[in-house]
């Protein structure tokens, strides 16, 4: 296994004072992996973006840790180390028609970071960057001189990408990328992620409500539900060994393009009320190498026959 | 389908708009029956029309669209000649209803859900007071919504984003509408969410015996839910099948093409099929066959003329050279073997 480049540990993150205050992440631990693609799965409302968000350093932090490569990266830290990570974690956003600012030209909208992060570069060196990026996602230089409205939604997304490749990501953070695109729009932008990352060596954080987009896409997937991971393991075993029940709802509801089997399929829906945490509190485990899941001491036993019988 | 009653027979219609002195044209001769009590599904990619083929249905075009020829015809009478308002507001909410893709916009934020749901009563059945209110609760239970008293005083950002839309469909149900048109009702929602919806339209169209037109994009959604699938591409229905037609012998090219691209159908650590290339531009005159130019095995014809309807069976059209007789023979990609009856969840 390659080194942990992204360390999350017992994660909070809280929004608002006192009376109000509402918990979005409440202990989260995970780490990933340089090179790979993690996936961040759950339904809208269960803290997946915040946890995105709060790596980014958009979101303070309430409690716990976020080590990126070695240093901890939230709260106060040196201005050098807020410039590196700046430059080095990157984001992806879901709307390309809303992300990108329609009254600036492709030109400043993708070269934007390279002014924050107190690099001097002359504007040649700009254009060329510029360029570079734009050639990368597979668009012409030429779209340099446009503006975003002069693009479909797939180019608009690319802009998105090479907004974030400008800087010489190692790690970029995809917040839904695809959702709002077209069924084959969809397959080019996931083909050119994957490109990217063979070319560039880089680390995804992929978060999404659609398993059926991570399976093709992600090396492991961990799922949060309210706030709390439920599970994580390799795609493989997710896919095929879904312990907890919240996975075992969200894969039931995952279309597929077979009329006999959807027709037949009765989806499951997950009710918290089957978990009994009164007296026995629920803990995360490694039930097996890698796949962690959460449960108390009734549930993991039978987590663990079902892995013992496979 | 054992009774095959036509409610909305579509003949050759052809919707342009005008834009900026230009013509685009929407919609190029297309057209399709709906039979009572099916749930019929269009699907394309965005910009192939169909949502323009809907909403003509409901007389709901822009200003600078028109429907240049053809019929929709509906109890007999042609909609592509209503020409006021006043006309079809016997046809809109009454008959034909809508269900839009984003919940977030298509309530208004400044009236509460019960109100909204009121308005629709009052309108085209003339329900006002205690009566209304007592229907209100009725369509809210039938909808999936608990505590209907309580949830009808609320606002729609009280709701969250399911609770939403199902508030939307109350209302669309709310005029017992013959036809239900639901534009990409599940687009904007999650999975899980996603699911219950369908479920829910499902259960609905059975309970009011309603027609059902879905439109979206993504074939991966409609299989649990499609009697019958119509596949557009820029304006023109490709190919029209029943469910099982479509997604285990697709003829068409561009067929092939959208279920290729499907993520569920990918293998992890290859390229996932993608088609090349744009829809052609709809304001230029389109020779042949609209989806020769992004097909890598086009036929020499297919850029010279458009290709007729061949049947495949009673159910099942195409429209590509593809079938003719004097064609060579061409393999739907290895990707689509998988797709068969016996083939259950694609993950196992």
């Amino acid at each position: 296994m390659s080194d942990v480049i992204l360390s999350v540990r017992d994660l909070h993150v809280s929004f608002g004072e006192r009376r109000k205050k509402f918990e979005a992440v409440r202990g989260v631990s995970f780490d990933i992996y340089a090179g790979e693609t993690f996936g961040l799965v759950g339904e809208s409302g269960s803290g997946k973006t915040t946890i995105g968000r709060s790596i980014i350093r958009v979101y303070p932090t309430s409690a716990g840790e976020i080590i990126y490569k070695g240093q901890k990266i939230n709260g106060k830290i040196s201005k050098e180390l807020d410039h590196r990570v700046t430059r080095e974690v990157q984001m992806i956003f879901q709307d390309p028609m809303a992300s990108l600012n329609e009254r600036a030209k492709v030109d400043y909208i993708v070269s934007e970071g390279l002014y924050n992060t107190g690099e001097k570069l002359t504007r040649e060196q700009r254009t060329q960057m510029v360029e570079e990026a734009l050639m990368d996602v597979g668009l012409l230089p030429e779209f340099a001189s446009r503006f975003p409205h002069e693009f479909s939604g797939g180019q608009r997304q690319r802009i998105g990408i090479a907004r974030a490749l400008i800087m010489r990501p190692d790690f970029i953070i995809a917040d839904e990328p695809i959702s709002a695109l077209d069924v084959s729009i969809r397959a080019q932008v996931l083909n050119l992620m994957s490109q990217l990352q063979k070319k560039r060596g880089l680390t995804y954080l992929f978060i999404s409500h659609d398993l059926s987009v991570m399976r093709f896409i992600c090396d492991r997937i961990a799922v949060i539900h309210k706030g709390v991971l439920v599970e994580l393991a390799d795609t493989e075993t997710l896919f095929h060994r879904p312990l907890h029940p919240y996975t075992r709802a969200l894969l039931s509801a995952v279309p597929m393009p077979n009329p006999a089997y959807e027709k037949s399929k009765v989806p499951l829906v997950y009710d918290e009320s089957v978990h009994d945490y009164s007296t026995d509190l629920p803990r995360w485990v490694e039930i097996e190498p890698g796949h962690f899941v959460l449960g108390n001491v009734r549930e993991l036993t039978e987590y663990e026959n079902i892995c013992k019988e496979a | 389908m054992e009774n095959k009653e036509v409610v909305l027979s579509v003949r050759d219609l052809n919707v342009k708009f005008s834009l900026r002195g230009r013509v685009l044209h929407a919609i190029r001769g297309v057209s399709l029956d709906l039979y009572k009590g099916e749930s019929f599904a269009i699907v394309g990619e965005s910009g192939s029309g169909k949502s323009v083929l809907t909403k003509t249905f409901m007389g709901l075009l822009d200003q600078n669209g028109w429907v240049d020829s053809g019929s929709i015809l509906y109890n007999g009478e042609d909609l592509a000649q209503y020409k006021t308002e006043k006309q079809w507001l016997k046809i809109r909410g009454r008959e034909v209803a809508m269900v839009l893709q984003d919940p977030m916009t298509s309530l208004n934020p400044l009236k509460t859900i019960g109100a909204q749901i009121g308005e629709a009563l009052k309108l085209h059945q003339g329900l006002k007071g205690e009566e209304a209110q007592k229907r209100i609760c009725e369509i809210l239970t039938d909808v999936g919504i608990t505590e209907p008293e309580r949830r009808a005083k609320q606002y729609p950002h009280e709701f969250s984003g399911g609770m939403r839309q199902r508030a939307v469909i109350a209302i669309a149900i709310a005029c017992n509408p013959k036809i239900l048109i639901c534009d990409e009702p599940t687009t904007a929602l999650d999975v899980t969410i996603q699911a219950q919806i369908l479920q829910l339209i499902k259960n609905l169209v059975r309970k009011y015996q309603l027609t059902t037109v879905y439109i979206t994009h993504d074939l991966g959604v409609v299989a649990n839910v499609a009697d019958r699938i119509a596949v557009m591409y820029a304006g023109d229905i490709v190919e029209v099948g029943t469910c099982e037609e479509i997604y285990y012998s697709p003829r068409h090219p561009y067929t092939w093409a959208l279920l290729s691209s499907l993520p569920q159908l990918g293998v992890k650590g290859e390229e996932l099929f993608s088609i090349r290339g744009t829809p052609p531009n709809l304001f230029n005159e389109i020779n042949g066959d609209a989806f020769a130019a992004r097909n890598p095995q086009a036929l020499n014809i297919d850029f010279v003329e458009r290709p007729p309807y061949f049947d495949v069976s009673e159910t099942h059209k195409v429209r590509s050279w593809l079938m003719d007789e004097r064609a060579p023979k061409v393999e739907p990609p290895e990707a689509l073997k998988r797709l068969t009856p016996e083939g259950g969840s694609l993950y196992e």
